[in-house]
């Protein structure tokens, strides 16, 4: 109907940025990091994701997309040894997320397997300053009448409202705070896959059901602006796009449209590569497209890595 | 490209004898069963049906003034979203005939893909609400637009845009009306071919006598619903079929070669309209005793 982002936002209170926040930008900028020398071994993983990691002449999606993301985390990883706070995460998949709001009297739920989670031990300092957060008091969500906003949403009979992060992140789990949710599309045909567009909403909404379950579980139950915000980042890709987002929940006040907005920073359509040519490109005897991975774009992983290593750095 | 949801993963066609009978109003195209002519004995009935592209029907709400669960009978705006032609009639590039394998059939943008069951009209995607429909629309229909419908008749007459749907009595005379009910809250079952419309002659007591685009005249009660405006697709009728395969890609097979020498049934007739059809049911006039 519209881009899912814009009704995703409605539906959590939030004022979209974009392009990623500063504090990301400037791990992305710093050249103290030497992430030079770590884009010719993207460019290695991305080539044994895409090219050689199958006996037929290419892997499918399904193959290349997981694998794909276990080697940028493995490359990510690595950098454990310059910064040992590092080793304090771990990835949680097919985890259970279940969270229910309300939104001017209508009762909205985040529920089901939210992706890859990957989990730290400290959370991640709010990324907005105060200033910023009270000036999306000014902010007006918009609307879209005469739809309603909740148009194209399941209707279900909800007998018990949950608010859970998952089940086995109870108290005294060390690893207790949401860091990353990754998303992968990984269907082979188009037409399961989700769109771009409609990727930033699902990862919009998991990351604000993530957030918004842990500060009920740190805050309670009532609604109110926190004073510490809660921020979720989330990678949605579907091998060769990336989105990347950065979500703070500054309220769990969401029944009125207006007071403190959440803020939500989204640097979308990354490609990390052009093309991934297994067999040559021949036309009329001469190679047009020689096999390989042309148009590598090293910021997209250097993006993928700052938002990995924000928090620790 | 207007969005559409989750990319339609409807199936492209069923082989189930009883795709007609869904109960349940869907936006998402259904997959249709090809009759090829024939009927429920399986033997033919209709000549010169056969072959074609193949189709998906997208369920058309005929009823503008259906109201939501638990909505209130008021009247309601919609937008449109996306209008699309039927392909049904329409199949624009050479070669893309029937090879249904060969085309992935999602999205408006490939155009020969599938289409509703012969229907000139193009149909607009509308929301209102919490929900979306198809309906047919009108001549100048773009998305973005606003539309209304209503169901109140007050005694000064509507100045209507084009789109929107109110009763015949709501109406001033002289408006160019399509998709007219002939009972109220039937459903529109006149005026949706490609490029028609009515006119709406005059408004007597509690009905109204519109003027059908075969220039018969129609009388209805005056709550009956109609859309403002001339149907779409107006040139439908200045297209040139241009070669014996575009008639095969729209299912119609040939006619046979046999000469016969015509009968009474052709030429040109020149007779009076036929008189003036009421669905109004006057209450009777008593025999006085």
């Amino acid at each position: 109907v519209f881009p899912g982002v814009r009704q995703a936002q409605w539906l959590t209170k939030t004022k979209l940025v974009e392009g990623l926040p500063p504090a990301v930008q400037s791990i992305v900028d710093n050249p103290a990091l030497g992430l030079q020398e770590l884009e010719e071994r993207a460019k290695h993983m991305v080539s044994h994701a895409r090219l050689w990691d199958t006996a037929e002449v290419a892997p499918r999606r399904e193959r290349y997309c997981p694998m794909l993301f276990e080697n940028l985390i493995h490359i990510c990883r690595l950098m454990s040894a310059k910064y040992p706070s590092l080793s304090k995460r771990m990835l949680a998949r097919n985890c259970r997320i279940a969270a229910t709001w309300e939104r001017e009297s209508i009762l909205l739920q985040v529920r089901g397997l939210s992706g890859i989670l990957m989990n730290s031990m400290t959370p991640i300092a709010p990324v907005a300053s105060k200033e910023e957060i009270l000036a999306t008091k000014e902010h007006v969500l918009e609307t879209f009448y005469p739809i309603a906003p909740t148009i194209d949403l399941q209707e279900v009979k909800v007998y018990k409202e949950l608010n859970d992060t998952g089940q086995c992140f109870r108290d005294g789990y060390p690893y207790s705070q949401p860091h990353t949710l990754f998303f992968l599309e990984s269907a082979n045909v188009r037409t399961d896959r989700f769109r771009p567009e409609q990727l930033r909403a699902k990862m919009l909404m998991f990351a604000f059901g993530n957030a918004l379950a842990k500060a009920r579980a740190l805050h309670g139950n009532d609604p109110k602006v926190l004073e510490q915000p809660v921020v979720v980042q989330s990678i949605g890709t579907d091998g060769q796009l990336f989105q990347f987002m950065v979500f703070q929940l500054n309220t769990t006040d969401l029944v009125s449209n207006d007071g403190v907005k959440n803020l939500v920073w989204i640097d979308s359509d990354q490609n990390l590569y052009e093309r991934a040519q297994c067999v040559p490109e021949v036309k009329k005897r001469v190679v047009t497209k020689p096999a390989g991975i042309s148009g590598f774009q090293p910021d997209t992983f250097k993006k993928f890595l700052a938002l990995y290593l924000h928090g620790t750095v | 490209a207007a969005c559409r949801g989750l990319g339609g993963s409807a199936p492209r066609c069923t082989t189930d004898p009883l795709w007609k009978c869904r109960a349940k109003y869907t936006v998402r195209p259904v997959g249709m069963k090809k009759t090829g002519g024939r009927d429920h004995t399986g033997r033919l009935r209709v000549r010169g049906i056969g072959g074609g592209h193949k189709r998906r029907y997208r369920m058309i709400d005929f009823q503008r003034l259906r109201y939501e669960e638990g909505a209130p009978p008021e009247p309601f705006t919609e937008k449109v979203i996306s209008v699309r032609y039927d392909p049904c009639r329409r199949v624009r590039r050479a070669g893309s005939g029937p090879g249904p394998g060969s085309r992935a059939s999602r999205g408006p943008l490939l155009t020969p893909a599938a289409g509703s069951p012969c229907r000139s009209a193009d149909i607009a995607l509308v929301a209102g609400g919490n929900r979306k429909r198809w309906i047919i629309a009108t001549e100048n229909m773009q998305p973005g637009n606003t539309i209304t419908n209503s169901p109140h008749i007050s005694r000064m007459a509507v100045s209507a845009s084009e789109g929107d749907a109110y009763p015949l009595g709501a109406l001033p005379i002289g408006t160019l009306i399509c998709n007219l009910e002939s009972h109220p809250g039937k459903g529109a079952q006149y005026i949706r071919a490609a490029g028609t419309c009515g006119v709406l002659l005059r408004k007597v007591n509690g009905t109204a006598i519109v003027q059908l685009p075969s220039k018969r005249q129609m009388q209805v009660l005056e709550t009956c619903v109609a859309t403002v405006g001339r149907v779409s697709n107006v040139d439908h009728n200045k297209r040139v079929i241009g070669k014996a395969g575009r008639n095969r890609w729209l299912g119609k097979r040939p006619h046979t070669g046999l000469w016969h020498r015509k009968g009474g049934w052709a030429g040109r007739k020149i007779k009076p309209l036929p008189p003036m059809k009421s669905y109004v049911n006057l209450p009777r006039v008593k025999a006085v005793e």
